[in-house]
């Protein structure tokens, strides 16, 4: 299928495999710039694989893809300059501070400027001085996202962005999903929570056993 | 690879900063580092001793013997504080050429192992009543170079096991049988200096160690990128 | 565009093909052949009497094992390059010949060593270079035992396969400065500018020749049964890739 735009993520007979296991089968998706998805499935169905497929970390064991128009492998550095990942973890460093970890990340993202705000943006800014080695994980998932804010990016991958938040975290990554809708930018976020993160999503797909479905949206969430 | 930068150099020296900064804050391990290799230096002169020009004699060697178990320990511990919390795959995710995480990490192993064995070298001259006084400058090349290239294998082993079985026995399997030349040029080349005050004697071994260090920069680099693909 | 296009072209044949057979035949027949030269044709050394004798296989085997080394870091270099498969199985064929003939170095080294110097090992600066590519090559196979996923394991291996290649210039110089205390002095001392008879050159290039000929038959013969493997592997990995799915466009 032709599109004049470029599509944010084109994946063509894609598959990945831990040893001799495929943990993604044979996956052809198309998405358009803008779109908000969720991948929903249960443990190891192969959610975060393809989201860490999507974020080069991973290479395809077969067929390929694309972001934004760069080859996932070939361009691989191409592709990072355009996707943030929000991993489960937080992906900081315990024994740096959470301004610390934010003015390493602006270093490597090549960004200058003040990060503070960002801290401030996500609730961290008391905290800010503190090591991530004490951080609760809802604390961690919170400078995850300012690190995903600051990087910019075009395409954003969040793995279980509700998880270990207390609600006001929730409503954190609910304005953070309007702010990527408002600002054009494309979501796959992986996600347990539906009735939750339902309303922000264009599209929900089901990832059964390393395969992709597209399920229904309830209707009353539809649309937002 | 895209080509190389300013930002790539300042990012360099931000993976090297955070390395240094993570390892000073885990002062635990520092201290731990620091005292197994007096300790190793310490039962070497037991085992050897008490004739004093056989501890003479062996001051040099005991002392590589010491940077090398120091430097296997750290360059394995650096990994250790990018696995815990993911923050490798965060690493791995910058838009930068992979080459730079490799330097960056190589800067602060070879800063670490400089700073010890600035340490152990008057040490060692106390316990083996060996001398470093004379001709400083050219031992201090020697331990430069050997440090170097050392860090060199060291942080690109570490990286290499980072995810596999048995990380912490594997890495001096894989480690030792290539550093040979280095350790042994190194503890040639300072004995020169310590026992028979000659620098010029030693000239040979300093220059094979500069030519390790020179190859394995550029063969490292290259195919690092290989080594963090998954 | 796919990265790892399923190689098909030349499917190699289930049985050993006759070609390969007459080569195995081949090189044990020059085998014998220079063993024979080697044991009742040569003259006896100056110096060292029949001993020299044990000379003719362990040179011929030492070369070969140097020559193995080189060629899988050749084709572990092709691997990175290309990402190719097959190039990962002639890899480890040389990889595993390099290792037994490392080995067969070895041996031969001691056994040469025991009479002569009275010890079963020295620091003859070759035999150390042997003894340490040795353990590098053991230290190439833990790793590939550790990886599961075959193109990591590949790419892996291959870095491995280069750096150690890297080191065998460095290691020589060293072991050969070892025995000696001042690097410079040592150059001339190994035996290389010994001039040989020419009737000993002669009976050294058949063993060398026998010697590279057996390795090449059991090179050959590992490549096809680990191309064997790889097809297997590749079509059972087909399979669990599961057929194509639906396009999903969003």
């Amino acid at each position: 299928m032709m599109t004049p735009i470029t599509p944010a993520v084109e994946l063509t007979g894609l598959a990945r495999r831990y040893g001799a296991a495929y943990v993604l089968k044979n996956i052809n998706l198309t998405v358009t710039p803008g779109r908000t998805l969720i991948l929903r499935g249960g443990n190891g169905a192969g959610k975060t694989t393809l989201l860490r497929v999507l974020s080069t970390r991973l290479r395809p064991s077969r067929g390929s893809g694309r972001v934004l128009g760069f080859d996932l492998v070939r361009e691989a550095h191409r592709v990072r300059e355009h996707v943030a990942y929000l991993s489960v973890f937080g992906g900081a460093y315990g024994g740096l501070t959470a301004r610390e970890n934010l003015a390493l990340a602006a270093k490597l993202y090549g960004k200058r400027g003040h990060t503070d705000g960002f801290l401030e943006h996500v609730g961290l800014h008391d905290a800010r001085d503190k090591l991530v080695r004490t951080f609760s994980s809802g604390m961690k998932k919170r400078l995850g996202v300012a690190r995903l804010l600051l990087a910019d990016a075009d395409l954003w991958l969040l793995d279980e962005p509700y998880a270990a938040l207390d609600e006001s975290g929730r409503e954190l990554i609910d304005s953070l999903l309007v702010t990527a809708k408002d600002t054009g930018k494309t979501v796959l976020m992986a996600s347990h929570e539906l009735e939750r993160s339902a309303r922000f999503a264009d599209r929900i797909l089901d990832v059964r056993g390393g395969t992709l479905v597209v399920a229904p949206v309830p209707r009353e969430v539809s649309r937002v | 690879m895209s080509k190389a930068g300013v930002g790539d150099v300042a990012a360099v020296v931000e993976v090297a900063r955070k390395d240094l900064l993570l390892e000073l804050r885990s002062k635990e391990v520092v201290v731990a580092t620091l005292f197994f290799s007096g300790m190793v230096l310490v039962i070497l002169a037991f085992a050897l001793g008490p004739d004093e020009t056989a501890l003479r004699n062996a001051a040099a060697g005991t002392l590589w013997t010491a940077l090398a178990f120091a430097g296997v320990t750290s360059a394995s511990q650096s990994y250790q504080s990018e696995l815990d919390e993911g923050a490798l795959e965060q690493l791995l995710l910058y838009p930068l050429p992979r080459a730079t995480l490799f330097l960056g990490k190589l800067v602060a192993n070879w800063l670490f192992m400089l700073v010890l064995s600035a340490l152990l070298l008057p040490l060692s001259a106390a316990v083996f009543g060996a001398s470093i006084a004379q001709h400083l400058p050219w031992l201090l090349l020697t331990v430069a170079l050997g440090t170097f290239g050392f860090s060199l294998i060291a942080t690109f082993y570490a990286a290499l096991t980072a995810n596999l079985r048995a990380r912490e026995s594997l890495l001096p399997v894989l480690i030792f049988p290539i550093i040979v030349p280095v350790i042994l040029a190194s503890v040639r080349a300072s004995s020169e200096v310590m026992l028979l005050g000659n620098p010029a004697e030693s000239r040979g071994w300093v220059q094979l160690l500069a030519g390790f260090d020179l190859v394995y920069l550029v063969v490292c680099t290259t195919i690092f990128p290989f080594v963090v693909e998954e | 565009m796919t990265y790892r296009t399923p190689k098909a072209s030349s499917q190699p044949a289930l049985r050993q093909p006759l070609w390969l057979r007459l080569l195995g035949l081949a090189a044990l027949a020059l085998l014998g052949v220079g063993v024979t030269l080697a044991l009742f044709v040569s003259p006896a050394d100056v110096n060292q009497g029949n001993l020299i004798r044990i000379m003719y296989a362990h040179v011929s085997v030492a070369w070969i094992s140097f020559l193995a080394v080189f060629l899988t870091a050749v084709f572990g270099c092709l691997f990175l390059w290309q990402g190719r498969r097959v190039h990962d199985v002639w890899a480890v064929a040389n990889a595993e010949l390099a290792l037994v003939f490392a080995a067969l170095t070895l041996v031969g080294g001691m056994t040469y060593s025991r009479p002569t110097l009275n010890t079963w090992w020295t620091w003859d600066a070759k035999l150390t270079l042997t003894a340490l590519m040795f353990a590098l090559l053991v230290g190439y196979f833990i790793v590939r035992g550790l990886i599961d996923d075959p193109e990591r394991r590949g790419r892996v291996s291959a870095v491995v396969s280069i750096i150690v290649l890297a080191s065998l210039p460095f290691n020589y110089l060293a072991a050969e400065w070892f025995r000696t205390l001042h690097p410079a002095k040592s150059l001339a001392l190994d035996g290389s500018g010994v001039t040989m008879d020419s009737s000993m050159v002669q009976v050294l290039l058949v063993n060398v020749a026998a010697a590279a000929l057996l390795y090449l038959y059991f090179m050959l013969e590992r490549v096809r049964l680990g191309r064997l493997e790889a097809n297997l592997d590749e079509a059972q990995d087909t399979r669990s890739a599961g057929a194509p799915q639906e396009v999903i466009h969003v």
